[in-house]
């Protein structure tokens, strides 16, 4: 069953990175071509997937909206994971007076709403693509440290690392070398299956308005545009939709994969 | 077999009735007769009761006239407040809380003979002191009115008796009459007060309608004022709800939820010719009074240059602009003046779409390198920019996504930003801005003094862009002293044609108003002037009626 969920989400998050790759090469048209000779035309031989109000080229907008949304994933996620297993690999490990002033730290940010602490910065920065990645990956490395610091504060009492320990290895080797490798399957399940809410996170925000400005076509954006035109032109909702469905889709089949194969391995 | 058996029995069916042909004519006035007569009755008597349920995207700012700027804060004070004049569905001003008035030979001096027997809301008779008391908050430095332009050339303002009053100007000024259609305001709530705090929430004033509440962010409540002077209003409550999206609106509206929005053109185009919306609902459509405009913040060192500010108008392609957003309802707007105004200049040809030139200009002021991007280039700077535009309006976004990818063609790259209203007029307010594309709605007087005269730059004043033309400045004045139309026309159709030689705005387009309304609602009648001038003779049938108080 692992391997079939491993195999059904790598192989939907591999079509999608190829065309997220090679968006140029696919894309029947320039995604920013506005043709108001041609608003709203429902799918055809020349529109495969119908244009938007502008008279884009909707597939060839979810195709470059493709890439936003991949990028967004990964290096979100990656700020997030850096973040999240230094605080909880740092907490686990001290322990006492460290630990409790990280993990409480890690409660005040819990706190905030996120969408809210999301929207709230959104509002400082301009809204790039960078931007909203940064953002997404600060409000969400909470849920990582505090799994981090629980798998540390189990594997750090296990025998073996005693015996290093008692070998005379530093605490920095003994972190790096010997606790977190233990740590990586479930860190690889958290970060693939944060990519999927990130994405998500982004669609929302550029649903708002808020998120990746115009031109740079986003799932979200898109959608938005669709939900007010959603009774003459379906296909700006249904594809759009669709494409966010299956990117979170294949990341948490991904991840569920993972993580079963890991506990039968153990 | 078949189609004979039917035949056969519509020829004996047919054949009956024709024998009897008294029995079918009874038959049938009796079945017509009733309904014939309601239909009269419905059409010649207005009456009382029901509710309008307006959606806006827009929250009005304050509801004291004199400060009132905004459309959304308008429509709730035209409703609330009278001024002495106003204006009736020929754009002809005639009295509204004056009964008559009186113009000097020379120009100079307007008598105003109030009416008599108005009331504010609150019951105090309305008098001369109302109006001394606005002139006096009008031309108070400390109100900050971007409308105190027209009363400060009052040399002086005299009380003759409670219902008549003379008002002399320093020198001729033609739209005098016209800026009398500003709101009164009440002498005897507000001379005590230091701010309007409490009275810009909890307005009074002699309308049709009084102020019920504001739940901010959400609705406006408004009640029809038994002692109306013009007559109580048909329509018992005016609700006013705030709604900051075009589509939200949209299905509330097709919900039933709302009687009255404005449609964006997608949605008066495509959206509502199904039969539920021709049975429901009816749709007007008409040339507004107003215009589209990119407004260019020339103490910006980029526009400063009027060679870019025309680069750019070569650039953008208007007519791609009036398909793509407003699907062909509108027309290309060529200066501060719409087609439907007398001061419209039609010798002003809208610059056509020339990339080539846009260029050829760029480069004579000084945008010619370009970097790896192909942005443009002057010494190390880069020809980039922010347009700042307001939320929840779908046409201008989309208008905005038209110019970005114009511009761009090229060599400039502009950035867009969507802020919300109030956020957006607070930017503008504090000249933090490089560009922003919003609308002018137009008062009927071409005088637009505020708008691009040299003097009005100040905090709250209109000419946010920081427009200065020595010529359109002698002009804008000379406007205000002469009183024939006709030479008033020249003179405005020589500030039309320099004004957009100088292109402080970019002028984009002049809308078509698309207004739909509930079909409940009897007595509109679309005329040049909109349909909004004689609201308060709207009704509903009884049968027909919504709400029961």
């Amino acid at each position: 069953m692992s391997r079939r969920f491993i195999l059904s989400g790598s192989l939907i998050i591999g079509i999608l990175i190829i065309l997220a790759l090679f968006a140029p090469l696919l894309s029947p048209y320039d995604p920013n071509k506005i043709d108001v000779e041609n608003i709203l035309s429902p799918p055809s031989k020349a529109h495969i997937l119908g244009t938007d109000s502008l008279g884009r080229d909707l597939l060839s907008r979810i195709l470059y909206g493709t890439r936003v949304s991949l990028k967004v994933g990964v290096v979100a996620v990656g700020i997030a994971l850096l973040i999240g297993v230094a605080i909880g690999a740092l907490a686990g490990y001290c322990s006492g007076r460290i630990d409790a002033l990280l993990m409480r730290f890690v409660d005040i940010m819990l706190c905030f709403p996120t969408f809210f602490l999301l929207l709230s910065m959104v509002a400082f920065l301009r809204p790039t693509v960078f931007n909203i990645m940064l953002i997404i990956g600060l409000t969400s490395w909470m849920g990582v440290a505090r799994i981090v610091r629980a798998e540390v504060l189990s594997i750090k009492e296990r025998e073996f690392i005693r015996y290093i320990k008692a070998m005379g290895a530093g605490d920095m080797r003994i972190v790096s070398k010997h606790i977190l490798p233990n740590v990586l399957p479930s860190i690889l399940v958290v970060g693939i299956l944060r990519m999927g809410g990130a994405i998500l996170t982004e669609s929302a925000l550029s649903f708002l308005g808020l998120g990746v400005q115009p031109p740079i076509p986003s799932w979200g954006s898109i959608l938005m545009e669709g939900k007010s035109v959603m009774d003459i032109a379906w296909w700006m909702s249904v594809f759009p939709g669709i494409a966010i469905l299956l990117t979170v889709l294949g990341y948490n089949l991904l991840a569920e994969g993972i993580r079963t194969l890991a506990i039968s391995r153990s | 077999m078949r189609a004979d058996f039917w035949r056969k029995k519509r020829f004996v069916k047919l054949r009956g009735l024709v024998r009897r042909p008294l029995i079918f004519f009874i038959l049938s006035l009796f079945l017509l007769f009733p309904s014939f007569f309601l239909y009269a009755q419905e059409d010649n008597q207005p009456c009382y009761g029901d509710a309008i349920i307006v959606g806006s995207i827009g929250e009005p700012i304050t509801l004291v006239p004199i400060l009132a700027a905004d459309s959304a804060s308008q429509d709730i004070v035209g409703l609330v407040f009278n001024g002495l004049l106003k204006y009736d569905k020929d754009i002809n001003l005639v009295g509204d809380l004056a009964e008559d008035w009186e113009v000097s030979e020379d120009g100079l001096v307007i008598t105003f003979y109030l009416r008599k027997g108005v009331k504010w809301q609150d019951g105090v008779p309305f008098t001369a002191e109302d109006v001394l008391f606005t002139y006096k908050k009008l031309v108070d430095p400390h109100t900050k009115t971007p409308y105190s332009g027209d009363f400060e050339r009052i040399k002086k303002f005299e009380v003759i008796d409670d219902y008549t009053i003379k008002i002399t100007y320093k020198q001729p000024f033609s739209p005098a009459l016209a800026s009398w259609t500003m709101p009164i305001m009440p002498s005897h709530l507000l001379k005590n007060e230091e701010d309007f705090k409490h009275f810009a929430r909890h307005p009074v004033g002699t309308g049709p309608y009084r102020f019920i509440k504001w739940e901010t962010g959400s609705k406006i409540v408004l009640e029809a004022y038994d002692e109306y002077f013009q007559g109580r209003p048909y329509i018992d409550r005016y609700i006013y709800y705030i709604i900051p999206d075009q589509s939200t609106l949209f299905l509330e509206l097709k919900n039933r939820n709302l009687d009255y929005i404005s449609l964006t053109p997608l949605q008066y185009q495509r959206q509502t010719n199904t039969e539920f919306f021709k049975k429901n609902f009816r749709k007007y459509r008409y040339l507004s009074f107003g215009y589209t405009y990119i407004g260019w913040n020339l103490n910006n060192p980029k526009f400063k240059d009027k060679r870019v500010r025309q680069a750019i108008n070569y650039a953008i392609d208007k007519e791609e602009i009036i398909k793509g957003v407003l699907l062909g309802l509108g027309r290309v707007c060529t200066g501060p003046f719409v087609p439907n105004s007398w001061a419209y200049n039609p010798a002003v040809k809208p610059a056509e779409y020339n990339p080539e030139k846009a260029r050829q200009l760029l480069a004579l002021a000084g945008w010619k390198k370009k970097d790896k991007e192909g942005i443009l280039l002057k010494g190390n700077e880069r020809f980039e920019f922010t347009l700042l535009t307001n939320q929840g309006n779908v046409s201008r976004r989309k208008c905005a996504e038209i110019i970005q990818q114009k511009l761009r063609e090229i060599g400039i790259k502009m950035h867009i930003k969507i802020v919300e209203w109030g956020c957006l007029l607070d930017l503008i307010e504090r000249r933090e801005f490089e560009a922003v594309l919003l609308g002018w709605g137009l008062s009927r007087d071409p005088d637009c003094y505020d708008i691009f005269h040299s003097s009005k730059t100040g905090p709250r004043e209109f000419n946010f862009v920081s427009y200065k033309n020595k010529e359109v400045d002698r002009l804008l004045e000379e406007g205000r002293r002469v009183f024939s139309q006709s030479k008033r026309k020249e003179i405005y159709q020589k500030v039309h044609k320099l004004i957009y030689e100088d292109q402080p705005y970019t002028f984009l387009y002049v809308p078509d108003a698309l207004p739909i309304i509930d079909a409940r609602f009897r007595g509109i009648e679309p005329t040049i002037n909109g349909i909004g001038y004689n609201f308060i003779k709207w009704w509903v049938p009884k049968d027909k009626q919504r709400f029961k108080r």
